[in-house]
């Protein structure tokens, strides 16, 4: 039974990790910006949640609605504001990427100040876990998170394949000197890279209100979560980002099975290091090192 | 040119001016930032309250002022603050917390003979880090001994699983843990060692569920600890909650999923009616408008002792330096602390009564057992 638990908590984790990857990776992919502070944009949509729903009580949906909207605003604002004008100066990659690090510190150091340095939890009942078969306890936010998930992921899909927003931004991943050539601007095309990016970490950012809390410092597991699921999915490659954030998540839980659990997040980057070695391109994408 | 130099020396004296009058300087490497920057905030709402009356009494020639550098509650970070605050600052005296930042510091002290004083950190063996490093906290042992006779004996939780960090306090407390428990006639049946930066442990109480405790003890501290009472919970661990004095924080006091956890603490009168407690404790209270918990009053009484140290230091006409600040303290029989006179035992620690608390879930703990 453990086996099984453990499984059951894998996917869930792997569906939370998986949508923060599939943000980080889209936001990669298409613009070329190392937007190091989507941690930052999940943990302000985890706050905002946790403000809109434990203290303004707006319910559910309202709630998640102005977690999406504030994380929405925010990677594109820092988009336009930070990184658009950095590029404008032909300022390099690396710029962007100290630009954007030191964008996810001033987010971490506003939340302490605005909401203290303790853990925020949210409490609901969708977190306790119920005990579906002896020794088997699922909380139904697990299901949530899973359905979610792959709410998300079929929507993705459907944008990429049959709107021109999507096949554009797809084509801005792929080759953005076509884009110049077809007569789209690449600049109006990242806003949109941010902002689906950026709102899809919502659905984890709330889910991990409900289930482990939110604290100001928490954007940098995150960060690292993502920037491994980038690579060992492929960079540029939304499934297989989802893969690895899932692949991740089913290791991480699995792994306690056999190992102590201080070794479990080891895991996760024991995966990453046999990627670079073995298959640098990860499961889909380029290779980050040409 | 001599305008240019001019204004630069005008500006070197007023930035050198505030460190003039603030000639008394303490250190503190506080975590101020990260998953444990609550921690800091709490030891700081002391050290400022302590200052704050050391210089309103004028007891010392010259002002009291504290330098916090941000020790993170890691060791690289907190061995950092402290090179900075004795080659820059030159303090005579710094204030560490967290065992493991504790541990790393400690050869520094020892090295430059300035003085670490611990207030937070609980791990045994900081008994053993050398004379120049001193603690104004009772260590975890005395509070597994504590606890460990109380679950097994008073409540019959005889199976008791541990969750704890991987760092010097986590495996402190397993040793300590595993031995009282078998002097005690209970069993560790399960102990789950956690990276001091791991967040997810809804696995973590697959496997503690699977052992079948009677109790589980947690080891850990700031948000993780709070994060792991809530997954615990939340996950079907639904026996007693038991742990050391970490859990006396704001965030972990006020969780629902906490109520009903048992933790021991060292024992604090705050209505003693010396005029030092009830001093500290009325101008806490209208300050933060709350209780000042124990580390806020061990890290007061730390400034405190500082000040008791220096002025005698200054009647005798001796310099302050971590060197005399030691003589001076084995000379001292006892300090008067706020809740109770102290005496330091030879291995630079304080012996004090531990009591058993309950969380009530709402902010507060109720007092279940005195400490003797």
């Amino acid at each position: 039974m453990l086996y099984l638990q453990l499984l059951v908590n894998g996917i869930q984790t792997g569906a939370m990790y998986a949508l923060i990857a599939a943000g980080f990776s889209l936001i990669f992919g298409m613009t070329r910006v190392f937007h190091a502070a989507h941690g930052a944009t999940f943990t302000i949509a985890g706050f905002v949640f946790y403000e809109c729903y434990q203290v303004f009580e707006l319910g559910l949906i309202l709630s998640v609605l102005g977690s999406a909207l504030a994380a929405g605003l925010f990677g594109m604002l820092l988009n336009r504001w930070v990184y658009v004008v950095i590029q404008r100066h032909e300022g390099s990659f690396f710029t962007v990427f100290a630009a954007s690090f030191g964008a996810a510190i001033v987010v971490e150091n506003l939340i302490a100040i605005f909401f203290g340095k303790g853990l925020m939890t949210v409490s609901t009942d969708w977190s306790r876990s119920v005990e579906m078969m002896p020794g088997l306890f699922v909380a139904p936010m697990s299901f949530v998170a899973v359905i979610v998930a792959i709410v998300c992921f079929a929507i993705l899909h459907w944008l990429f394949t049959h709107t021109s927003l999507g096949v554009a931004l797809r084509a801005l991943g792929e080759n953005p000197m076509l884009i110049d050539v077809f007569g789209l601007n690449q600049r109006e095309l990242g806003k949109y890279a941010f902002l689906i990016g950026s709102v899809l970490v919502v659905p984890a950012a709330v889910l991990t209100a409900t289930t482990t809390g939110l604290s100001a410092s928490m954007g940098h597991h995150i960060m690292m979560i993502s920037i491994a699921a980038t690579i060992v999915g492929g960079v540029g490659s939304l499934r297989g980002a989802a893969m690895a954030g899932m692949l991740f998540g089913l290791a991480e839980n699995l792994s306690l099975a056999f190992f102590e659990p201080q070794w479990s997040e080891a895991v996760t980057f024991v995966i990453l290091f046999l990627f670079i070695i073995f298959r640098p391109g990860g499961f889909y994408g380029r290779a980050i090192v040409s | 040119m001599k305008k240019v130099l001019g204004v630069l020396a005008l500006c070197q004296a007023l930035v050198a001016a505030p460190a003039l009058a603030q000639d008394i300087k303490l250190g503190a490497a506080f975590p101020m930032s990260g998953a444990n920057a609550e921690y800091g905030e709490i030891f700081s709402s002391g050290v400022n309250l302590g200052v704050e009356h050391v210089n309103a009494d004028k007891r010392l020639k010259g002002t009291m002022a504290v330098v916090y550098e941000d020790s993170q509650a890691l060791p690289t970070q907190g061995v950092i603050a402290a090179n900075k605050l004795i080659n820059v600052e030159e303090t005579p005296y710094i204030l560490s917390a967290f065992t493991g930042v504790s541990k790393a510091l400690a050869p520094l002290g020892q090295r430059n003979q300035v003085v670490m004083i611990n207030g937070g950190g609980v791990g045994p063996d900081l008994a053993q880090l050398g004379p120049y490093f001193w603690n104004v906290i009772p260590l975890a042992n005395l509070e597994v001994e504590t606890m460990v006779p109380f679950l097994v004996n008073e409540k019959g939780l005889k199976r008791v699983a541990l969750v704890y960090v991987d760092d010097p306090l986590g495996q402190a407390a397993r040793e300590v843990l595993d031995k009282e428990l078998k002097a005690a006639g209970g069993e560790l049946v399960g102990a789950f060692s956690i990276p001091a930066t791991a967040q997810q442990f809804s696995g973590v109480a697959a496997r503690v569920r699977d052992t079948r405790p009677d109790a589980v003890y947690i080891a850990s501290y700031g948000n993780q600890q709070v994060q792991l009472v809530k997954q615990l919970r939340d996950n079907g661990v639904s026996q007693p909650l038991a742990s050391y004095s970490a859990f006396s924080i704001p965030s972990l006091l006020n969780l629902p999923e906490a109520k009903g956890s048992y933790f021991t603490s060292q024992q604090i009168n705050l209505d003693s009616p010396d005029e030092r407690t009830k001093r500290m404790v009325a101008d806490y209270r209208q300050k933060f408008n709350k209780d000042p918990n124990m580390y806020a009053i061990n890290y007061y009484n730390a400034v405190l002792l500082y000040a008791d140290l220096v002025e005698a230091l200054q009647k005798e006409g001796k310099a302050i330096t971590g060197a005399n600040l030691l003589e001076q303290r084995q000379k001292t029989p006892t300090f008067d602390f706020v809740g109770s006179p102290v005496s330091f035992l030879e291995d630079g620690t304080v012996k004090s009564p531990v009591q058993i608390n309950e969380i009530a879930g709402d902010g507060s703990f109720t007092l279940l057992k005195a400490g003797k």
